[in-house]
């Protein structure tokens, strides 16, 4: 009988034992959920009930048609004042699955006669659901090592800013839902090789068909499956449970996706995809030699068997090769094949790598988002390589698959965060099984031969494949290597354990307390609008998105088209409701591009592309005057990288630059930077504001001109309170014909000079 | 009587001219012929290449190869150029000399750099043709600088300038045989080595190794320094670059290592230290992981916050 390090109470039957730890495992769960939301509400408290940012906006818009009109108006919803002139399929170039979502939520509380608005649904959807993660992510990590473990990687992942980041309140967008759908069709995956079931297959290629109707992420999952597949069978783990599994994932799962419109025919058509084709294809060989083998005895002919199972699988690569060559598999192109090849992006797809969320991450970040996690992670991860079951491949595969992308991308952190809250969990609920537990280990001088027969696991089939001497876990390794026992024991004495769970509770504690203010300080902002603290520490709210666009809203005839850059394009159609050139689904590089040659060239080259434009207004964003970094003076050269790469000839970088290099747009500014348009606008009348002071620029810390820029063919239509929206209203042509540049020298009294060339083009009618 | 020579003397700028230019095209094959299609530019010779009435359309790159001015770039980019105009030799006699190559070093050249007003180095100008056959369409006169954006490297040149020049520049890379070799070996290596490395294949642990050593590097924010091409330190010996989104190469060393001390730590304490016969060892292993863990994880926050200026929390330091 072992000594204990403290005493327990004896007498409490195991029922009520089992009982007690079901009713607080569901108590835990649900307080976890609580958690998650809870803390994904500082957005709405701090600000109110808002959409977010961007793209959400878009989701935003179509949801409320979804809601408004049914599915199949949503479904074949042509937008035409998108992309204008040409318009946008919005049917069949989204993923439909968060809106349809939302639309479902809405349908049933409406039918339950709990009058919701559309708005609140779709603002708290990324809450709700982040607790639904945190309950799959439970599930994931209970199949993994055992429910405790389970409720640590739930909590973890419940406030984990890695995650909370794109989950608040308001950011309405497909990340929001999706998590979830990728844990738990990941749970599904796991579960079905486990017990070689088709019904979680089944179900797994269900959640990855809701996953590929919600996120382009979902290739992520269309990897690593194969991925963890064929690691299984180079292992020799081949066995009929993976079989079944994967057969009825794929097969089930291929065919749900090619409904979704945007999708189509690409799982047969695209590089991205052939991975899982190609593993589906090698186990059916498999399993078919496997058939063979079982019935056939003679030596010579397996052999043959093997040559022509190896020939097929040559035939079968070949012929994936082949297609690709012929075209009839597309390439690795496009975002995919970015993150293979890191200066892909940057040199032929510019609109992808100006992207803020697809810079490459440094370490703070990682920490930021991670916190103690980062450090417990790899931990967790020796602690399955310790277990190396066949789900705990998957686990040390997709940690090492989703580190990679984390660092390529930063908003590819989400896809990581999920397998670091899982091994961290993993390592955490080892220290405290390890540390909790009361017996204390026996002190003896002979080790007796004690029993070796330690339960096996019926389905850790290593021992087969690789040596003795290798099977062993790293602590008997360690142990050997230091003269300790083969054996764990336990720790002796109470002190012992104190010190590290207290230890262990302080970095929790800590832990909850960085996850609280990174949530409330750095990823609860709206973006939309702005907040800023005073000398006397009063919070200031900065509202001139949402004025400027109320002015458009107000002030403009409905068919008004707006040019800005394409970050407000959504905006603009979400909250004022105008019709916009390029907006952030960004499908369309040259008229994106055409936009960015307007932005960047002079006023009489702007103004025809302008016109033949149809466009009445053109907004800026400015933020020289309050020190708004993410204004458009920043984004500049962007525009003009982008420009630059449908019109080499005339819109070239290196003229924006100072002589020295540098980007600056004081007195030593170059002539092209001074002459565009986007830098007219930013400053134009921006000395008045400083009352014939030196005008100081407080983004670029830089003085400007004395002299500010003069607008011929466009006039300044509405500037906000802080002017950080500008507006401008094209002019039209001048009503006798002449060049509005001389009209307007004409009407201020200046005579013509003769020096100057004459009008050198007359913009179409 | 008066007007013929008067209309000979109106006549002798443009025989002048013509003459010259045909002069010039001539000197400046024969310049290109003699020194692998490359014109060394003085004076006198960037005169003839930007001639203001030429027919023939003129690349130019303004460099400083001279050891002292230290231009590591120039270095860099110079036997890309020299392969590019290397391969318009090759092009038909009719087209090579409607483009030529010059190669303007600051040493050799200042005043061409004070006449041009060139600041930095290399700079690519491209001089478009002015008259005859191969006049840009847009009629654009002035000179064109080449974006090195796209890299130092000579395809992205060679793409650039076709876009000018009257046929393309029927530029190769040339064939890399030394990665094709080390490939080669490498391979060849692997496969007679196979049955001794293979039990390390089959170990898990070595397999452990180099997934945790992967994940720390690339948690440590290597992928950052490598794409943006930070520098291993900042140019006055700091290690740590200023900003929250930004690093240098030996912030991913730190930071993977402390990383790498923390995990080992929790693997101590759970994997070890249970496997102790003696008591007093165990409790001293217990003991030093701990306070391994308190010290390693204050330094780690506080190079957070050294990188993170807003960050309110700190531990012992």
């Amino acid at each position: 009988m072992a000594t204990k390090a403290y005493t327990l109470p004896t007498d409490i039957p195991t029922e009520t034992v089992t009982n007690i730890r079901s009713l607080l495992r569901i108590v835990s769960l649900a307080l976890i959920s609580a958690a998650a939301i809870s803390s994904r509400l500082f957005a709405v408290v701090n600000f109110e009930s808002i959409i977010h940012e961007f793209d959400p906006w878009f989701n935003y818009r179509a949801t409320r048609l979804l809601a408004a009109k049914g599915f199949y108006a949503f479904w074949n919803w042509f937008d035409p004042t998108a992309w204008y002139p040409l318009g946008r399929v919005v049917g069949g170039t989204i993923y439909p699955g968060l809106m349809a979502t939302s639309g479902v939520i809405y349908n049933v509380l409406h039918a339950l006669n709990l009058p919701v608005d559309i708005r609140n649904i779709c603002v708290l959807l990324a809450p709700g659901f982040s607790a639904l993660t945190a309950w799959s992510t439970y599930m994931f990590t209970k199949e993994l090592k055992d429910e405790s473990a389970g409720l640590l990687a739930a909590a973890f992942i419940g406030i984990v800013p890695g995650y909370i980041s794109r989950s608040v309140a308001g950011s309405y967008d497909n990340e929001a839902i999706a998590i979830f759908l990728l844990m738990f069709t990941f749970f599904c995956w796991i579960k079905a090789l486990k017990l070689g079931s088709a019904f979680f297959g089944t179900l797994a290629a269900l959640f990855y068909f809701y996953m590929v109707a919600a996120w382009g992420g979902y290739a992520f999952i269309t990897n690593m499956i194969p991925l963890h597949a064929l690691t299984l069978i180079l292992m020799g783990r081949f066995s009929s449970r993976l079989y079944v599994a994967y057969s009825s994932w794929y097969a089930i799962g291929t065919l749900a996706s090619m409904q979704v419109p945007f999708v189509g025919f690409q799982p047969v058509r695209t590089s991205e995809h052939m991975a899982a084709l190609g593993v589906f294809g090698l186990l059916q060989i498999i399993a078919f030699s496997e058939l063979v083998r079982s019935h056939v005895s003679s030596k010579q002919f397996q052999t043959l068997l093997y040559a022509s199972v190896i020939g097929m699988g040559v035939l079968g690569f070949s012929g994936i090769v082949g297609l690709t060559y012929k075209g009839w598999i597309a390439p690795w192109t496009g975002r995919f094949y970015s993150l293979w090849d890191t200066g892909y992006a940057k040199k032929y797809i510019p609109i992808i790598a100006s992207v803020s969320e697809h810079q490459p991450t440094a370490w703070p970040s990682f920490f930021m988002d991670l916190h103690i996690l980062i450090f417990l992670f790899p931990a967790g991860v020796v602690m399955c390589f310790s277990k190396l079951r066949d789900e705990h491949i998957f686990v040390i595969l997709y940690s090492v698959v989703a580190s990679y992308f984390a660092g390529v991308m930063v908003r590819l952190m989400l896809t990581l965060t999920p397998v670091v809250c899982v091994s961290a969990a993993v390592a955490l609920s080892s220290l405290l099984d390890t540390y909790i537990d009361p017996t204390e280990p026996v002190l003896e001088e002979g080790e007796s031969a004690e029993s070796e027969a330690t339960p096996q696991d019926p389905t850790k089939k290593v021992k087969k494949t690789t040596p003795p001497s290798n099977s062993g876990s790293f602590g008997e390794y360690l142990a050997r290597f230091t003269g300790n026992t083969d054996k764990p024991r336990g720790i002796f004495g109470v002190s012992n354990r104190l010190i590290v769970l207290f230890n262990t509770f302080g970095m929790l504690v800590f832990f909850v307390i960085h996850c609280t203010w990174v949530t409330s300080n750095a990823y609860s902002s709206p973006s939309v609008v702005l907040a800023s603290t005073g000398a006397d520490g009063n919070a200031h709210i900065i509202d001139d998105f949402r004025e400027a666009y109320y002015w458009l809203r107000q002030n403009t005839p409905e068919d008004t088209v707006v040019m800005s850059w394409w970050d407000y394009g959504y905006q603009i159609a979400g909250m004022a409701n105008r019709t916009t050139l390029v907006d952030n689904n960004t499908w369309n590089n040259t008229h994106i591009a055409t936009v960015g040659k307007a932005m960047s060239s002079p006023e009489e080259v702007a103004y025809p592309i302008l016109r033949k434009h149809d466009v009445d207004y053109v907004l800026i964003i400015f933020g020289g005057l309050i020190g708004y970094s993410g204004d458009d003076i920043n984004k500049f050269l962007w525009m003009v990288r982008i420009a630059q790469g449908v019109w080499p000839d005339e819109i070239q970088e290196p003229n924006y630059f100072t002589k020295t290099g540098e980007y600056r747009v004081d007195d030593r500014a170059s002539e092209t930077m001074k002459n565009s348009l986007m830098y007219k606008m930013s400053y134009y009348r921006f000395n008045e504001l400083f009352g014939g002071q030196q005008a100081v620029d407080r983004v670029r810390g830089q003085q400007m001109p004395k002299e500010g820029p003069v607008l011929d063919y466009i006039e300044e239509a509405f500037t906000s309170e802080n002017w950080i929206v500008r507006i401008y209203q094209v002019r039209k042509e001048d009503l006798l014909g002449r060049d509005l540049k001389v009209a307007n020298a004409f009407e201020q009294g200046r005579k013509r000079k003769k020096t100057k060339p004459p009008v050198r083009r007359r913009a179409l009618a | 009587m008066l007007l013929l020579p008067l209309l000979t003397l109106l006549a002798l700028p443009f025989c002048q001219a013509l003459i010259s230019k045909d002069q010039a095209r001539e000197e400046l094959t024969k310049l290109a012929a003699a020194n692998n299609g490359v014109v060394n530019v003085d004076e006198h010779t960037f005169e003839l290449l930007t001639l203001p009435d030429r027919e023939w359309s003129s690349t130019i790159v303004f460099t400083a190869m001279d050891p002292r001015r230290k231009c590591g770039p120039c270095k860099g980019f110079q036997p890309a150029y020299d392969s590019v105009a290397k391969a318009w030799t090759k092009v038909a006699q009719e087209h090579r000399n409607q483009h030529f190559f010059g190669y303007a070093n600051f040493e050799d050249a200042m005043t061409v750099f004070q006449k041009v007003g060139i600041q930095s180095a290399p700079l690519v100008y491209l001089y478009p043709a002015t008259e005859g056959p191969y006049k840009a369409p847009s009629g654009r006169t002035t000179p064109l600088v080449y974006d090195f954006s796209g890299g130092f490297d000579a395809e992205p040149l060679a793409q650039y300038l076709s876009r000018h020049t009257p046929v393309p520049i029927p530029y190769k890379p040339p064939v890399d045989w030394m990665k094709y070799a080390t490939i080669g070996a490498t391979l060849l290596i692997a496969v007679t080595a196979l049955r001794v490395i293979s039990p390390l294949l089959k170990s898990r642990w070595v397999w452990a190794i180099g997934t945790v050593l992967t994940i720390l590097t690339m948690t440590g924010g290597f992928m950052f320094v490598r794409i943006r091409e930070m520098p291993y330190t900042g140019n006055d010996g700091q290690w740590i670059a200023a900003g929250y989104q930004n690093q240098f190469g030996q912030e991913t060393q730190v930071v993977g290592l402390l990383y790498g001390l923390l995990s080992a730590s929790f693997l101590m304490l759970t994997m070890v230290a249970p496997y102790q016969t003696s008591p007093r060892r165990q409790q001293w292993q217990v003991w030093l992981w701990s306070a391994v863990i308190c010290i390693i994880f204050s330094v780690l926050v506080s190079l957070f916050r050294v990188k993170n200026r807003g960050y309110p929390f700190k531990l012992l330091i």
